[in-house]
């Protein structure tokens, strides 16, 4: 029996926050608490994206963090996106999102743009200057992501796209658009598809339905229809064909992101959950004498604290590339997921009929965190990943 | 425009200081911060080097070997770099040592403008930046509400008892910065991450051209000889009523006092 | 004869600085005490009449008429002129005020004579030498020290004695420095007067001071009104002055002014350590603060709990009719 069943050779370096990682991280801290938190509730009750807080991430630079410094950006590495991500999700996940789907939908062109490419749409995305969704998922192509129908057919120099995207998040915002369309239908599944930089807006392009979603609400989740939209040979990313594995090989740093959007959720309930603790008064102590309401602080404490363990330790052995990435990113999320939502669901418990209310932010949170078991991934299919990646290694 | 910023990493006030058994302030036991006065020096110093388009910002320290911690803050800000001096003879050094350290190493500096935080939060002398300058043989210009540098020479406002006095020295000069001069920047994201690539010089005694048994503990010219806690309070009197009935309890109290 | 005890006077605007009467007395009953000579010096343009102020507590004083001090900037002329009398007369110790001015001299005199400082004393005896106390770790601890050699220099915190005149006035001499300053000189081209600079306030016997509690600059007419029926001077938090509702020169606390008065009002300050620093000395402190958990609770003489902005308006009233 190999040592190969761990996530390969339990990375050396485990994880350790350097200094300037701590420095950031209280830096985006700050800001999460002095400029974002103050927004959150206001922004969940009218479903309205904040601008003024894309633009505050954009001018502290926070948007520059995934992206190479010879384009403007900050070179970060995996870890420390996630730690900008936990802090502002922890303040609020409308704005945590931002900086994810920014870091997320960018993959494509950062991993498998060429140099023009590169040089084209990363300084503007680095800079802020424009924003980025990630048109994978259909009505009909959601966890089955290879039964993607939109066509791109070729046309002398250019590609001539239609069909309908669904579920995209920040799809009406954005000013670039990452589209998943199949080039060769009569080719082998999961080879049939290319992908495309779609710049917006540009004729035949239109949004459709914008989703009216149980959390998440200031973030657009929107209907993309592309009616003969015509993309520039130079405009397709990788080869005819590669889409599919494109779209693979942006899980292993997409996931995390959504791992550490969970974590901050469930640290800012229990945050509030704990202090609310301290503060209630019932048969003339604080609620948080009483045993049962320790239980549970301290099993969502168990909950935040292991999963947090998890994507660091995760993030840390992607970036060095020990042991299988897919399965440390399918693994992070798969638990920082049910924590978030195990977590958020108690702080309600705690708040007791108060954390029913609009009043307290516990009800959003719960309502924040459910999506993180359902986008990215379900729950289920990175269970798949998991044992998949298991099997294989045993060989 | 060649700044040198002298900064000092003293004990964070909000935590829990502590002696060490020869009584001085244990630098070692705490995690430090940047002395808050020598961040309004240093915010002064990107200033003036933002308004010339051009020139660099260098820290100088003289603390124990762990400094660049507290440093990183100040690099953050968007000083060029640094040099600290730090020596395990430097250990109990006494102000007078501070001040030859310090201007020893400028000695071995370029520089146009030297800037100061008035005094230091832990020890709080505040004479060291005099007696830098006045070595190094710089024309000394304090409580600096004001810096405009012209051709070659500098012009500074220091604040007085009835308003300022306006001042004016060659280049190069030592000023003494104060809060008047604006509010140090928050270290943004861009100068944390840059802040990794920038040289930190560790120079030793030997380095500044001084002999480590000049200087030191045992060559100190003062001694700590014994500690005291202040006098304890008396216990707090709380008034906690409608604001007629309060004001006259609270003229009573300043009359009982013989302040009114 | 022991050495002699010298102290080093400050000047504004040719009246002897409240501080240099506190420095002085102090130097004259370190002198009583040791049974050493005590001079006082003082260095200016035209030092005649803050000398013969000085005198009244010192006696003998030392008037250096320099002539460049009226175009200089004056420490560099001080330390100097200073440093040229005390290199040729060796003093045990020489004395100088904690302020701005006196730390500048005390620093170039530290090194021009190559003596050690003992700086911020809050009170100072003698045994052989000064023996000085000083505050520290933001005045959760006082230490005591000592020189390890036969002369020293030492800065004093105001208020660290009461000014009190000799019962005979002393002598005073003139003299001139021997030679041009030793130090770079820097040139004074004007003095400015600001009309929003008042008394200085580490000088007030009465501080009110604001801070963020005051809510901004029309919230410090409060601050003034209580200020005026105390006969105080304003002061403010570090927060208040960074908001821009009042000057820095009104600032208290660890980057601002260290002040002890008999009486300090705090108005919606909280308390914290950087601000407590630069107060916790006063004789009476009173806080008014909407939260009774704030900091300041655990060091005020006196807390109301309230709003501040009905609490003071009441106070003044009531201060207005007990003084009618």
């Amino acid at each position: 029996m190999t040592a190969s069943n761990q996530p390969a050779a339990y990375p050396s370096a485990a994880y350790r926050l350097t200094d300037e990682q701590r420095a950031l991280r209280d830096a985006v801290r700050s800001l999460a608490r002095d400029r974002v938190a103050p927004r959150a509730a206001e922004i969940d009750r009218s479903g309205t994206f904040p601008t003024d807080l894309r633009e505050l991430l954009a001018t502290q630079d926070i948007l520059a963090l995934p992206f190479p410094a010879v384009y403007g950006g900050l070179d970060a590495d995996l870890l420390t996106i996630c730690l900008a991500i936990e802090e502002l999700s922890a303040a609020c996940a409308t704005t945590g999102l931002i900086l994810a789907v920014h870091e997320l939908a960018s993959l494509p062109i950062l991993q498998s743009g060429s140099e023009a490419q590169q040089a084209r749409w990363l300084p503007d995305l680095a800079a802020g200057r424009r924003l980025i969704a990630f048109a994978l998922t259909e009505a009909g192509a959601g966890s089955d992501a290879g039964a993607v129908a939109m066509r791109a057919r070729r046309d002398g120099d250019e590609y001539v796209l239609d069909g309908t995207k669904r579920f995209i998040s920040h799809g009406s915002v954005a000013d670039l658009i990452v589209v998943f369309a199949l080039t060769d239908p009569a080719a082998e599944r999961y080879r049939n598809l290319s992908c495309f930089v779609v710049e917006v807006p540009t004729p035949g392009f239109s949004i459709g339905r914008l989703e009216h979603k149980m959390g998440l609400r200031g973030s657009p989740t929107a209907e993309l229809l592309f009616d003969g939209v015509r993309v520039p040979a130079d405009g397709r990313l990788g080869a005819e064909g590669e889409g599919f594995a494109i779209a693979m090989r942006t899980f292993e740093r997409s996931r995390p992101g959504i791992a550490a959007q969970a974590v901050g959720i469930a640290q800012g309930a229990l945050d509030v959950a704990t202090r609310y603790a301290t503060e209630r008064i019932q048969f003339g102590r604080p609620i948080g004498d009483q045993q049962l309401v320790q239980a549970l602080l301290a099993d969502m404490e168990a909950a935040t604290a292991s999963a947090r363990a998890l994507l660091y330790t995760a993030c840390t052995a992607i970036e060095t590339g020990e042991g299988d990435p897919a399965r440390w990113a399918a693994l992070c999320k798969l638990v920082a997921g049910d924590a978030a939502m195990r977590v958020t669901t108690d702080a309600v418990q705690v708040l007791g009929g108060y954390g029913y209310l609009e009043d307290f932010p516990v009800e959003r949170m719960m309502r924040d965190a459910k999506v993180t078991q359902l986008y990215e991934g379900t729950q289920q299919i990175q269970r798949l990943v998991i044992a998949r990646s298991m099997l294989a290694a045993q060989g | 425009m060649r700044i040198v910023v002298l900064v000092k990493p003293v004990p964070d006030t909000t935590g829990q200081e502590h002696l060490g058994p020869d009584l001085r302030v244990d630098r070692m036991a705490d995690p430090a911060v940047l002395n808050a006065n020598d961040e309004y020096a240093l915010e002064a110093a990107l200033k003036l080097r933002e308004a010339a388009g051009e020139g660099t910002v260098t820290l100088l320290t003289m603390a124990p070997a762990h400094a660049p911690e507290a440093l990183r803050r100040a690099l953050a800000m968007g000083a060029d770099g640094g040099v600290l001096v730090t020596d395990p003879a430097l250990e109990g050094a006494d102000t007078l040592t501070t001040v030859r350290v310090l201007a020893a190493a400028l000695a071995r500096l370029e520089y146009d403008l030297v800037l100061a935080g008035s005094d230091t939060s832990d020890g709080g002398a505040g004479i060291v930046g005099a007696g830098v300058a006045a070595l190094a043989g710089l024309p000394y210009l304090s409580a600096a509400a004001r810096i405009e540098p012209t051709a070659g020479r500098v012009r500074v406002h220091r604040i007085s008892p009835t308003g300022y006095d306006l001042l004016e020295a060659p280049l190069p000069a030592f000023i003494v910065a104060t809060q008047a001069l604006g509010e140090p920047r928050y270290p943004s994201l861009r100068g944390i991450m840059a802040a990794r690539a920038k040289q930190l010089d560790v120079w030793s005694l030997v380095d500044v051209g001084l002999d480590p048994a000049s200087v030191g503990g045992a060559q100190s010219t003062t001694r700590v000889t014994a500690t005291r806690q202040p006098p304890a309070r008396e216990a707090t009197r709380v008034i906690h009523e409608p604001a007629a009935v309060a004001a006259v309890q609270v003229a009573d109290f300043l009359a009982a006092r013989r302040l009114i | 004869m022991p050495g002699a005890i010298w102290m080093v006077a400050e000047q504004h605007g040719g009246t002897l600085a409240r501080i240099s009467t506190e420095t002085a007395t102090l130097a004259r009953q370190l002198g009583e005490a040791a049974g050493a000579e005590v001079v006082g010096i003082i260095v200016g343009n035209a030092p005649g009449a803050a000398a013969a102020e000085l005198a009244r507590y010192v006696p003998r004083v030392v008037a250096v008429k320099a002539a460049a001090a009226a175009t200089t900037a004056e420490a560099a002329v001080v330390a100097s002129a200073v440093a040229e009398l005390a290199a040729a007369e060796l003093p045990a110790a020489i004395l100088l005020g904690a302020s701005s001015d006196g730390r500048d001299v005390a620093g170039m005199l530290s090194v021009l004579l190559g003596w050690g400082v003992l700086a911020n004393a809050t009170q100072v005896t003698w045994d052989g030498g000064p023996v000085v106390e000083m505050s520290a770790f933001g005045g959760r601890l006082f230490t005591t020290s000592c020189f390890t050699a036969e002369h020293g220099i030492v800065t004093v915190r105001l208020g660290a004695t009461t000014a009190e005149p000799a019962s005979v006035a002393g002598q005073v001499i003139t003299a001139q420095p021997a030679s041009a300053a030793s130090l770079p000189t820097v040139s004074l081209l004007e003095r400015v007067s600001e009309a929003s600079a008042a008394i200085p306030i580490e000088e007030a016997r009465v501080i009110v001071a604001g801070g963020r509690g005051v809510g901004g600059p029309e919230g410090f007419r409060i601050v003034q009104a209580l200020a005026d029926a105390l006969g105080g001077a304003v002061g403010a938090s570090r927060a208040a002055v960074d908001a821009g509702w009042i000057p820095y020169s009104r600032q208290i606390g660890q980057t601002g002014k260290i002040v002890k008065p008999g009486l300090y009002v705090a108005l919606g300050i909280s308390g914290a350590i950087q601000h407590k620093v630069g107060m916790q000395t006063a004789n009476t402190i009173v806080a008014v603060n909407r939260d009774p958990d704030a900091p300041i609770a655990a060091f005020a003489d006196l807390l109301v709990v309230g709003d501040l902005f009905e609490i003071v308006p009441a106070l003044v009233a009531e201060l207005h009719s007990r003084s009618a």
